[in-house]
């Protein structure tokens, strides 16, 4: 041991300095707090239908929490998409064969040496950043030290005391559905450190087995502060922290594959008791449905243990989640704290930042997730809509794309909400893959709306733009759609159809007026859908009426 | 700093900084971390051996409990260091490198190697005894 700190004195610090143009990426206005707050105010809108939902969900919250609080706090880690491992040059990429991207590095032999890789430092104080975190313009790393299989080493590097990043915050707001209404989640810290290997329990056999192709990976540890009161909460941070690090670029955020991992700490206290109660840890949710679940699930067991007298049957440990049975069951007691006998790690020189590099960062990061919400909101969008469009930057790329091509906010809201989200649910496609680019769907929404042709017509050709790409005034022109408008070619397919249908007119004139719809849909066809339906109503009735 | 993390829960004593151990250059350190004068605790040999999975005999524990308090009693003569004028330092060293490692993947060629000495490996897995839990 005593050589590994000699080898530390010799270490020279990393300093991050900016090179030319390498953060030359979108540069977007920042969001002004003040004013997104002095926004809100005003902008709580709700059907009323959407209200007595609120209310019962409220009503059900409080009826189950029966006088008590729960408290929960949550512990991610964030798989970044680097090309290399954080400490050796390792590629990584989910779902290589087992054992196959690794090195003497991230295998732990001896006489190597880790080399941090500086896109890690990039990633660390972008997502920082984006968390309205604090830098440390000078951190460390530090050993945590366990006996694992699937920890090579013997300790993970990890930042201990001086973490990258603290003192943040996240701000979400709640689904409708569940009730609605903005909140401010604190970030305690966000870290770096490396992850550990897979390890695979064979079902039978006396043995387990290891994969280390994910021994090294760059992690970011993102630790919220114990702000979150139930399961909507929880999951709804973890999915706000989901769209961040998509927004910025430094994960895939995929929970399936484990490139984010949510670990929950629960705890629950009679109202106005100031101390937290015992709190349990939960793990494996691999979705945030599934964490909504194993949160209440875990409130409401913890609430029945404190009201059948039995509060001292909840003890600290840590409880995995069970898709299969919705509960959640004891994994491991924890005897005392867990002593991982950190000590800086003395194989990597300290991470130094220059203001300057921070600063390039801090330009270079995208519009994020709040502000877009905040900007839709002032547009005039309901909550729904907003919370749908800023849910993923592709589709708020490809909207906003469409507002810069002069289409109308709620229109274009409505068509991608609408049958653009019906077409990419069903064929299972991103937004960036479908043929109609926003251009054409702006067109699209001003040629329906400057009458060149009807909703109807606009909705048929919609599906063509979508597969197989074009104009809207090519197709237009090639399919002869333009609306008919001239009311004296309108008269001449209203005459032709009554002319065709004298019992049907005799019918109309004695009483049947629903046979009104009959006449509007034979025209209609005549026209090929292009008849103007405002003129061809109002020439109808008067043709009809006029016999009277 | 570095000492007190490796046995943490061994204190240290100071003890006349012997002339010349080191360098005025090398001379960064905690300014703000307590001289302590208290006397010195005696290693939980026991402890440490089973924080590192070591198994000692009862004669090893008695070997050992001396030599580590030497180590300790070593590192200990830093805390005589006069360091009320220097500015705290993460680290000992803070002369720059100015090129990290840039992210460009390498795959590692000699793999076969260090399969070949895994000791047990079960391709394409390495066999460990089954193990469930951590602690």
């Amino acid at each position: 041991m005593a050589l590994f700190i000699f080898r530390g004195f010799c270490a020279n610090a990393i300093i991050l300095i900016p090179k030319n143009g390498a953060f030359l990426h979108k540069i977007r206005p920042k969001r002004s707090q003040f004013e997104v707050q002095a926004r809100r105010s005003g902008s709580t809108e709700a059907r009323p239908a959407q209200k007595s939902s609120q209310m019962a969900t409220r009503e059900r919250q409080q009826q189950q929490l029966q006088g008590f609080e729960a408290i929960i706090g949550i512990e991610t880690h964030v798989q970044l998409q680097t090309s290399t491992k954080a400490f050796c040059r390792c590629p990584y990429s989910y779902g290589s064969d087992p054992n196959t991207t690794i090195c003497p590095v991230c295998m732990g032999l001896p006489g190597t040496l880790p080399v941090l890789n500086s896109r890690v430092v990039e990633f660390a104080v972008k997502l920082g950043l984006a968390l309205n975190c604090e830098i440390s313009m000078k951190s460390k790393f530090d050993r945590k030290q366990y006996f694992y299989p699937d920890l090579p080493k013997g300790y993970q590097i990890s930042q201990f005391d001086i973490p990258i990043a603290k003192g943040g915050f996240l701000d979400v707001d709640l689904p409708v559905e569940f009730g609605g209404g903005h909140k401010k989640f604190g970030i305690t810290r966000v870290h770096m450190e490396e992850d550990a290997g897979k390890l695979v329990h064979s079902d039978t056999g006396s043995f387990s087995q290891v994969d280390l192709n994910r021994a090294g990976v760059p992690l970011l540890e993102i630790v919220s502060e114990p702000d979150m009161r139930n399961g909507i909460e929880a999951a709804e941070y973890a999915s706000e922290l989901q769209r961040v690090v998509r927004y910025v670029g430094v994960s895939n955020g995929n929970m399936q594959e484990g490139s984010l991992r949510c670990d929950v700490n629960v705890s629950v206290r009679p109202g106005g008791q100031q101390e937290f109660g015992t709190k349990v840890e939960i793990k494996n949710m691999n979705s945030f449905s599934a964490m909504n679940k194993a949160i209440d699930y875990e409130i409401n067991r913890q609430i029945l243990l404190h009201k059948q007298g039995q509060a001292n049957q909840i003890v600290q440990e840590t409880r995995l989640w069970d898709d299969a049975t919705q509960k959640t069951f004891t994994m491991r007691k924890k005897e005392g704290l867990a002593d991982y006998r950190y000590f800086p790690e003395p194989d990597l020189p300290e991470v130094v930042l220059t203001d300057e590099y921070v600063d390039q960062i801090r330009k270079s990061l995208p519009e994020l997730p709040e502000a877009k919400r905040r900007r839709y909101e002032n547009m005039g969008l309901t909550m729904q809509d907003v919370l749908f469009l800023a849910n993923d930057d592709d589709v708020c790329d490809y909207f906003d794309s469409c507002i810069q091509n002069g289409a109308e906010a709620k229109l274009a809201a409505n068509w991608i909400m609408g049958d653009i989200a019906a077409y990419l649910k069903n064929e299972k496609v991103s937004i960036k893959e479908i043929k109609l680019t926003p251009k054409e769907l702006a067109e699209l929404i001003s040629s329906i709306k400057n009458g060149t042709i009807s909703g109807k017509i606009g909705k048929e050709i919609l599906n063509e733009l979508i597969c197989k790409g074009g104009t809207v005034q090519g197709l237009i022109l090639e399919k002869d759609l333009v609306q008919i408008v001239d009311p004296a070619a309108i008269e001449a397919l209203v005459d032709g159809v009554i002319a065709e249908n004298p019992k049907q007119l005799e019918q109309y004139r004695s009483g049947r007026t629903k046979l009104q719809g009959f006449f509007a849909g034979q025209v209609m066809k005549k026209s090929k859908g292009k008849a103007n339906p405002v003129l061809l109503t109002k020439i109808l009735q008067e043709k009809l009426n006029a016999g009277n | 700093m570095i000492s007190c993390g490796l046995l943490p829960r061994l204190r240290l004593a100071a003890s006349p900084l012997k002339p010349g151990l080191l360098p005025t250059s090398k001379r960064s350190s905690y300014s703000h971390r307590p001289r302590c004068a208290a006397a010195l605790e005696s290693p939980d040999v026991a402890r440490l051996a089973d924080a590192a999975r070591i198994s000692l005999s009862p004669q090893e524990v008695e070997q050992f409990g001396p030599k580590i308090r030497q180590v300790v009693d070593w590192f200990g003569q830093l805390q005589a260091v006069d360091l009320e004028s220097i500015e705290p330092s993460l680290r000992a060293s803070t002369e720059a490198v100015s090129s990290p490692r840039e992210d460009t993947p390498e795959t590692f060629d000699n793999r076969e190697a260090i399969i070949e000495a895994i000791p047990s490996y079960d391709d394409p897995y390495i066999k460990v005894p089954r193990v469930l839990n951590k602690d």
